[in-house]
């Protein structure tokens, strides 16, 4: 594939409800499901908004076929815990797509306390012919009934309609950060900053504890849980990553309570490096095993990282994305942009990573040809149908003509949450408030 | 000298993001929080450990080199003065257990002589802590500033509370609403500042036996859980464990349906800070310090040659001032 260009779509915001600039339009989530077909958002002010890619159209070979609008919904609500005078952020911090198995698709949403499960259903088709009931639903004076008929189906617009099939709540004392279904498609886990729970998804008023790295004395607390996932082959096997910059693997097949981990995966540090900032940067804010299940990519505030299963030691590979800032970390601290929480994605093959940056730029690191790009997603900077022009920040030296200055990047625009599809080379960039999607035209297939 | 500069820039917006916390929607993060303790530890580290002639007098002549977490250089230390100690006292502070939502009333009522912190209406955690803190905090305060004397005295006995600085950062952390300073019952001599307040926690082998006319106000104030456990048998120590009765591990705690999302600790160090720059702002410098000193005579009185020279140190130092004015 190459790291080519990728003609941008239309953002799909534009002109639309959730394209004003309100805070709670904040998209704090993106995530496509299996098949790729369907991209899910979910937004700081608890909408989960879902995307459906149109089949591609025989007329126009050209378009491939474009996400619209599917389906949107209010899947949190503000909530306040009278108990502890504490209000409940309806933020959705992860969306995740259960496999399909029937018509309907189903996926879990979850905010600081409360998972839901989804499930998202199709009807195109109506039945019409009542005999009690006339046309608006009203019962008929059953005098006016002379002759039976009976009901027939009539196709009508399609109409998708989402319910909530299951509440998963007061299971966290702690801020959910992150929820994985299991590649077994019964149970799934979810994570707040202290501990990990196993859930059934058809069973919600209990969940088992399999992590929990709450000390008995809150006060020798030196690290959290930050995020974690189910391995994609192994139904046994999940990784979290913690505050510290560590992996750790654990098996559910050796203890009910995985305190203590199969595989500690941790690099040294670097002491050259060492600053007042050491340990927030080195803190992982994403963790995602690839496709084949043989790696794990993590993002921690200045470099992603990919790790070898069978190999504890250190990472295998190691990306900059922006070395740049590490002379900037007092101020990244004082304006709480060294808190970002970047993800970070692996393309189909894994042979490409992913990850956001800030000024609205992402970058893309090719695992073998070790080359990288930088692009931008905004409106400004691409017309539809354009290809994306590479972009570069320059940090002294000899600057070319289209090069960002590193003191006039934006901090504010930000890329924190990024996805590519499953297979081909499409990829979702939420920044702020606007979602963007590109494709790779000159190249759609996965090498 | 820059390093301490920058160290102390960075104390300073760490303790105003931590304060800032609280007023955060959707609760305390603590993971964010975790973070900025742990910075806050360092620059701490860097600032206190930083040579600077006339500033900490008596202390561990080691001035370790920057950067080492645990000090070695720094001698005497006796048992750490909680100083190089991993996590350090005012993270440890950190993670003090969640100040009950039902003391809230309560800690109005115990307000300090001469307390001027407004208690502000923010809501949060932090909240429940702000009036009756203010004494605790500004105990724990002053032993923040205090490190080296600490170290310097070998900390035994009661000062072995001194010795494990968090003894002081719980002091803060549990606001025990009893008063210090100058309101300090008689009954509490030989107090450190943290047990000033007669409510520190742990060692119990070295508090003087807290007046049991302060019981009764905590107990009243406690209200909770810990109800029970408010107000230990003299001798004990008189544990504020918010909802867990003496929290010892026996009792295994809290894995109950009502467990607290720790982080009031967080709030805690916020209203120690906070509440402590106030402090330090309204007082002459040093002064609250000396009458905080005066209360824990005992083994551990401080070294007046240590006490005076805060105070010069704290006039002059503008940078301090600034934080102070930024509280």
């Amino acid at each position: 594939m190459g790291l080519s260009f990728f003609s941008k779509h239309l953002p799909i915001q534009e002109g639309q409800p959730w394209a004003l600039k309100t805070p709670a339009d904040i998209i704090s989530t993106v995530e496509f499901n299996h098949t790729g077909e369907l991209l899910a958002t979910g937004d700081k002010g608890g909408r989960v908004v879902i995307f459906q890619r149109e089949p591609e159209s025989k007329n126009a070979p050209h378009s491939q076929g474009e996400y619209d609008v599917y389906s949107t919904f209010q899947s949190h609500e503000p909530e306040f815990d009278y108990l502890k005078s504490l209000e409940i952020e309806e933020k959705i911090n992860k969306i995740k797509w259960l496999p399909q198995q029937n018509a309907a698709h189903s996926l879990l949403s979850t905010n600081d306390k409360t998972i839901k499960l989804w499930k998202i259903t199709e009807r195109d088709k109506r039945p019409e012919g009542y005999n009690l009931k006339d046309e608006e639903g009203k019962l008929k004076d059953l005098s006016t009934v002379t002759s039976l008929q009976v009901p027939v189906l009539k196709p009508m617009d399609l109409m998708v309609e989402v319910s909530p099939r299951r509440i998963f709540a007061n299971g966290h004392t702690y801020h959910i950060n992150s929820i994985s279904v299991n590649s077994d498609c019964e149970t799934y886990m979810s994570a707040d900053d202290l501990r990990i729970n196993l859930w059934h998804l058809a069973i919600t008023d209990r969940s088992f504890n399999i992590v929990d790295i709450k000390p008995a004395n809150m006060e020798d607390l030196t690290e959290v849980i930050t995020a974690s996932e189910f391995h994609p082959h192994h139904c046994n096997l999940f990784v979290y990553s913690s505050s510290k910059g560590s992996l750790r693997l654990c098996d559910m097949r050796a203890a009910a309570l995985c305190d203590k981990h199969s595989k500690l995966f941790e690099e040294p540090e670097d002491p050259s490096n060492r600053s007042f900032f050491s340990e927030i940067i080195s803190s992982v804010s994403d963790v995602k095993f690839s496709h084949s299940g043989r790696y794990m990519l993590t993002r921690d505030y200045l470099t992603v990282k990919v790790w070898d299963l069978n190999m504890e030691a250190r990472p295998i590979e190691t990306y900059q994305v922006h070395d740049y800032l590490r002379s900037k970390l007092c101020s990244l601290y004082e304006n709480d942009c060294i808190f970002d929480k970047f993800e970070c994605a692996w393309n189909g093959s894994d042979s490409v990573i992913m990850t956001g940056a800030y000024n609205n730029f992402f970058r893309m690191f090719d695992r073998n040809t070790k080359r990288d790009v930088t692009l931008e997603a905004s409106r400004e900077s691409s017309k539809p149908r354009a290809v994306l022009k590479p972009r570069r920040v320059c940090v002294g030296g000899k600057r070319r003509r289209d090069d960002i200055s590193v003191d006039s990047l934006d901090f504010t625009k930000k890329i924190l949450h990024t996805a590519w599809h499953p297979a081909e080379n499409i990829i979702a960039i939420a920044a702020t408030n606007n979602l963007y999607i590109f494709q790779d035209k000159v190249n759609s297939d996965m090498h | 000298m820059e390093f301490k500069l920058e160290a102390h820039r960075i104390v300073s917006i760490s303790l105003g993001k931590i304060y800032n916390s609280r007023v955060q929607r959707g609760g305390i993060k603590l993971h964010k929080n975790l973070l900025v303790s742990l910075v806050l530890r360092s620059a701490r580290q860097v600032y206190l450990s930083d040579p600077c002639p006339g500033l900490y007098l008596a202390g561990p002549a080691g001035i370790p080199a920057p950067p080492p977490q645990q000090q070695p250089g720094e001698p005497a230390a006796g048992p750490p003065a909680g100083w190089g100690e991993p996590p350090p006292p005012a993270a440890r502070a950190s993670w003090p257990e969640t100040e009950p939502q039902p003391e809230r009333p309560s800690v109005s009522h115990a307000p300090r002589v001469g307390d001027e912190v407004p208690v502000t209406t923010v809501t949060g955690v932090g909240d429940v802590l702000q009036g009756g803190e203010a004494d605790a905090t500004e105990a724990a305060w002053s032993r923040v500033e205090r490190p080296r004397q600490a170290a310097a005295r070998e900390a035994e006995g009661p000062a072995g509370g001194w010795g494990v600085f968090p003894e002081g950062s719980l002091a803060a952390r549990r606001p025990c609403f009893c008063p210090l300073g100058g309101e300090d019952p008689p009954g509490t001599p030989a107090t450190t500042p943290r047990t000033a307040c007669c409510c520190a926690p742990r060692p119990a082998e070295d508090e003087p036996p807290a007046p049991p006319a302060v019981c009764p106000r905590k107990r009243g104030a406690a209200g909770v859980g810990g109800g029970p456990a408010g107000c230990p048998a003299p001798g004990s120590t008189p544990l504020k464990k918010p909802r867990r009765n003496l929290e010892q591990p026996p009792s295994g705690g809290e894995d109950d349906d009502a467990e607290e999302m720790e982080t009031g600790n967080v709030a805690n160090l916020i209203s120690i800070f906070g509440s402590s720059f106030s402090g330090l702002l309204r007082k002459s410098p040093g002064g609250g310090r000396e009458e905080e000193e005066g209360e824990e005579s005992g083994p551990e009185a401080a070294e007046p040659g240590q006490i005076c020279c805060d105070k010069p140190v704290l006039r002059d130092m503008n940078p301090w001032s600034t934080a102070i004015v930024a509280f």
